[in-house]
């Protein structure tokens, strides 16, 4: 086996495994969900498919896959088809960048446990997740319905609010750590910062940390930020007219999109797969500390939703642009300030 | 001929009286007693040993009311046993009366068990309805009930609760003076009193079951009605009794809209007074029998019974009648006026003689009520002009017709199914009737309501109407028998002789009568 | 009238941060609290002489039903469920039921005929489920409706102390 060929099929061994992982990530979800909610309300949560309800995803699958599909009159049929394609592509693809481990070997091949690496690996995260706006957008306006199109107008307008927030902390961290590149930036955190703590950015910057964690929750469109479905003002929002699979593939689409976001907000402020005190741990040390961290960020989400009431629309604007704009401008230009000191 | 009647007649001769009942003065009958002039006016006076068609005997004291005659403070009598006088100042509600009722009402419940659920009175017994209303909730008698013979039988027709019995002696009078057979008596003395009959011979005669209707209580009832239904679940409409010509008015009551439980005398004084007889009281087995014709039934070539809707056989009748045009006409004396006059004029555009079916004159015939004659409505259809024929002669002169058509319920039990099986072949015979034989001369069957079913008028021997009415639905898919009969003539009308070949009429082409197009189950 | 201003809020109190871990450590807490859920089918409803379930005819230690077919259920029934026809018998009562029908699709466990009973016959029972293929099924009879009153006991002395009240 040549060189090229190892690299190649270390490459798609990779890529099925983190896909894979994501994939099955993302269905355990929809049941740590349930499970979570359940247990926060005094009850037991699914029990009957599998040990401990462990194969409800998978009967929840079987049953998307069996329900009707009902396309609504007048609903532009491609853009209708596309929509949650494009929910759940760009929640996908972003979690190529994320390094979750560190190097190791396979045929031969020294590797990060990561899909690629690329330079500009914020950028792209960036560049990529703010393209799940438009699966929303989209699945709301081609339904023809007045209740997916209030939903889909909603869910850009947030995301594009608080996609500025999430954008300039990711700058915060970017200024310190001199890099767009995600691995330079967990590299960056290894080691202790002030003698006792992990040098993670947690630390260093801690408003730029809420502000990203809460605008992560606002870019995903989950409680309490999520306006795009809002049940009670408007049936289910963008999806008020998806059934089967394509309803089940926003859902897919956001459950992936929390678990990138949960891997980002490790990856930029949890020091990423990076052991604090270890530095030359193995690598499946460190990819179980990276599941570590990004789980509880995962469970972070299911436990907020099942806290906090949802937020008024005006109050949620409010938040984005004259609470979080300003604080995240403002937490720029110290981090600027201090580097250029 | 009935008590009442001549009472009635006895009223017109005497002058009125004026009294003041409750504040309004009135005219008032002397010759009936002041109970009855209150109920005249409406005042519920209650009354458990009174009934208007028997003598007065004040036994129960429970009609009490406030008099006051002259300048005499008013004072509680029984209103039953109190003639009617001029003046006489009533207070039904007055609070003394009620008292006196209360007491009395109190002692009538002493020994009279509570076992109105197991009673077959619950529900239109008065005594239970005055103890809802004015009785007590609990009994202050310390003592234990009397306890007698809960099932006396009396006969084929009664039996008798003792303990139930309030010793108010309709029962004894009623024998005494309606069919003046007196059976029945107050043996014993004092509180060992009990109603028997003399050396408990069963009791005998036509009028027995008029007892269950008169006892006030639950302890006359009838072996044939013992435990079948509760009262209230009975739906109840005013008729008239088809066992004899006397035509009495009845209640006939129904169960859940499907069988007839009883016959009861409706009260009509220029008929039957408050009574009827047994004979029609029981006669239940005809309005109830199963397996009823439901249609039309056609016997083709094939010589097998073929079920077909009612308008088709209708229709096979109509072409049998035009081509074997020489028909007798036999409708059934069960036959109201109104279904007469319709089976006469298509006997007029057939050309056919109408006949109704005479039976013989039975031996129940007494002085009472019943005349004997089967036929109900013998009278109104005479008049009509249809002549009565005996069954033997029908049975001879029908094999010299071509054709036949056989009109009303009851028509093969007077006549024989054998003797209907023996008719010769080329008879055609068209049967119009509330079951059906399966005999190979009759060539179309109708099915048609029976009387409980239908409505209409039966003129009775004295030339009283009387009316028949629906007591419940007819079968699925069975007309009323105006409506069959009225269509086929309609039928045959529209086809006049020559002008349109036998068969070839469909449905469509013939303008329907209102709701023709509903079609069987 | 009473106004009630509008709290002006803080930037701190605006962002919500302690009010929102407040409430997550309530949820959190909630978490390891005991669980109510009952498993249903496989752990049934607990129920006692309050409860009332689908009526059923009392078959005393004798054998027999207390029922007299008064009808006084028949007609109490808002729903028409019931349905009795009578009978003569040798027994002291006189009377039984030859045919006792209620229909269960049509009763609507009100009660009214526990509470006509004259003669302590019919009880709502602790039976609550109600299942079958087909209406015919449900339309119980007697031998169906016949329950032995060791099983209906806690009703009947509820029934019991309920009455005595008055």
């Amino acid at each position: 086996m040549s060189d090229a060929q190892a690299q190649l099929l270390v490459m798609f061994i990779k890529a099925a495994a983190i896909y894979g992982g994501l994939l099955g990530c993302a269905a355990l979800m929809t049941l740590a969900e349930r499970k979570f909610s359940a247990w926060m309300q005094y009850r037991i949560g699914p029990n009957r498919v599998g040990p401990w309800g462990l194969l409800q995803p998978l009967a929840d699958g079987v049953k998307f896959i069996f329900k009707e599909e009902v396309t609504p009159d007048g609903a532009s049929p491609w853009i209708f088809r596309l929509a949650p394609l494009m929910a759940a592509v760009p929640a996908m693809l972003t979690v190529a960048v994320v390094p979750i481990g560190g190097e190791f070997q396979l045929f031969g091949v020294t590797t990060q446990l990561s899909i690629t690496n690329l330079d500009i690996g914020a950028l792209y995260v960036l560049a990529i997740g703010g393209l799940g706006v438009y699966g929303v957008i989209l699945g709301g306006w081609a339904s023809n319905s007045k209740y997916s199109l209030l939903g889909g107008l909603r869910a850009s307008a947030q995301m594009i609010s608080y996609e500025l927030a999430l954008i300039l902390g990711i700058l915060s961290i970017v200024a310190i750590s001199g890099s767009l590149d995600l691995l330079q930036i967990v590299e960056g955190q290894k080691g202790t910062f002030l003698g006792f703590l992990p040098d993670w950015n947690l630390f260093k910057q801690p408003l730029a940390f809420v502000l990203f964690v809460v605008a992560t929750f606002a870019e995903t469109n989950r409680h309490p930020f999520d306006f795009a479905e809002c049940e009670p003002e408007l049936v289910g929002g963008f999806h008020t007219e998806y059934s089967s699979m394509k309803f089940a593939l926003f859902f897919l689409g956001e459950y992936c999109a929390m678990i990138v976001m949960a891997c980002l907000t490790v990856t930029l402020f949890l020091g990423g797969h990076a052991v604090p005190y270890w530095a030359d741990a193995p690598w499946w040390i460190e990819a179980g500390a990276f599941s570590a961290k990004a789980g509880f960020f995962l469970f972070l989400f299911i436990w907020v939703r099942w806290t906090l009431p949802r937020f008024r629309f005006d109050q949620l604007m409010h938040l984005g642009w004259k609470v979080f704009l300003p604080l995240s401008l403002f937490n720029l230009f110290v981090t600027g300030a201090v580097i250029s000191l | 001929m009935s008590q009442s009647e001549a009472k009635d007649s006895g009223a017109r001769d005497t002058a009125m009286v004026t009294i003041t009942i409750n504040g309004r003065e009135v005219e008032a009958d002397p010759s009936k007693p002041l109970i009855a002039a209150c109920h005249a006016e409406g005042e519920e006076v209650p009354h458990y040993c009174y009934h208007p068609g028997l003598s007065p005997v004040g036994s129960c004291r429970i009609c009490q009311v406030g008099v006051q005659q002259g300048q005499m403070p008013p004072r509680v009598m029984a209103a039953c046993r109190t003639p009617v006088a001029e003046g006489m100042v009533v207070d039904t509600e007055a609070p003394k009366a009620h008292d006196a009722r209360r007491e009395c009402l109190e002692f009538l419940l002493k020994n009279h068990p509570l076992d109105c659920p197991i009673c077959d009175k619950a529900g239109e017994c008065t005594l239970q309805d005055y103890s809802f209303d004015e009785g007590q909730g609990e009994g202050r008698s310390v003592e234990p009930r009397r306890k007698l013979d809960k099932r006396k039988s009396l006969g084929d027709v009664i039996v008798l609760d003792q303990e139930r019995c309030i010793l108010c002696s309709r029962c004894v009078r009623f024998f005494e003076e309606v069919p003046e057979t007196p059976q029945l008596c107050i043996g014993e003395r004092g509180s060992h009193s009990v109603v028997e009959t003399f050396m408990n011979r069963p009791l005998t005669g036509n009028y027995q079951g008029n007892l269950a209707d008169i006892c006030p209580v639950g302890a006359l009832t009838l072996k044939e009605f013992r435990f079948q239904a509760r009262v209230w679940n009975l739906h109840k409409v005013a008729s008239t009794c088809a066992g004899c010509s006397r035509g009495c008015a009845v209640t006939t009551e129904v169960l859940r809209k499907h069988e007839v439980k009883r016959f009861r005398p409706r009260h009509e004084p220029a008929v039957n007074g408050y009574w009827m007889c047994d004979t029609g009281r029981f006669a239940l087995e005809a309005p109830n029998r199963e397996h009823r014709l439901c249609g039309g039934i056609l016997r083709g070539g094939s010589g097998q019974a073929q079920p077909v809707d009612t308008r088709t056989a209708l229709e096979v009748a109509r072409d049998m009648l035009i081509v074997h045009g020489e028909a007798l006409i036999v409708a059934s004396p069960f036959l109201t006026v109104e279904e007469g006059r319709e089976l006469l004029a298509l006997g007029k555009t057939l050309g056919a003689r109408p006949v109704f079916l005479s039976p013989e004159p039975n031996d129940l015939t007494d002085d009472l009520l019943h005349t004997g004659d089967p036929c109900p409505n013998r009278r109104g259809l005479s008049e009509l002009g249809f002549d009565a024929l005996p069954v033997e002669e029908v049975l001879e002169t029908l094999p010299s017709y071509e054709s036949a058509l056989l009109v009303g319920e009851r028509l093969i039990d007077m006549l024989g199914a054998k003797n209907l099986a023996t008719l010769p072949t080329a008879l055609r015979v068209v049967l119009l009737e509330c079951h059906y034989v399966d005999s190979p001369s009759i060539d179309v069957a109708v099915g048609i309501p029976n009387h409980v079913e239908r409505e209409g008028t039966w003129v009775n021997v004295d030339g009283h109407a009387g009316r028949i009415a629906i007591a419940r639905p007819t079968p699925e898919g069975v007309w009323m028998a105006t409506r069959t009969i009225d269509t086929l003539h309609e039928l045959l009308t529209m086809s006049a002789p020559g002008a349109d070949a036998p068969g070839s009429a469909t449905p469509g082409a013939i303008p329907s009568t209102p709701g023709a197009e509903a079609t069987l189950g | 009238m009473v106004i009630v201003k509008r709290k002006i809020l803080s930037l701190w109190e605006r962002l919500y941060l302690p009010e929102v871990l407040r409430g997550l450590s309530i949820t959190f807490r909630k978490m390891f609290e005991p669980r109510v859920t009952r498993q249903y089918p496989e752990e049934g409803l607990p129920t006692d002489g309050v409860t009332r379930g689908q009526p059923r005819l009392v078959v005393k230690d004798d054998g027999n039903i207390a029922c007299v077919s008064c009808g006084l259920c028949e007609a109490a029934c808002p729903a028409y469920a019931i349905t009795i026809d009578g009978q003569e018998t040798d027994r002291f009562i006189e009377r039984e039921p030859e045919r006792f029908d209620i229909d269960m699709l049509r009763c609507i466990l009100c009660g009214f005929c526990e509470e006509a009973c004259p003669k302590d016959a019919i009880y709502m029972s602790n039976e609550l489920e109600l299942a079958d293929y087909t209406r015919e099924a449900l339309a119980y009879d007697m031998e169906k409706l016949k329950r032995p009153a060791s099983a209906m006991r806690e009703r009947m002395d509820y029934v019991k102390k309920i009455n005595d009240r008055w």
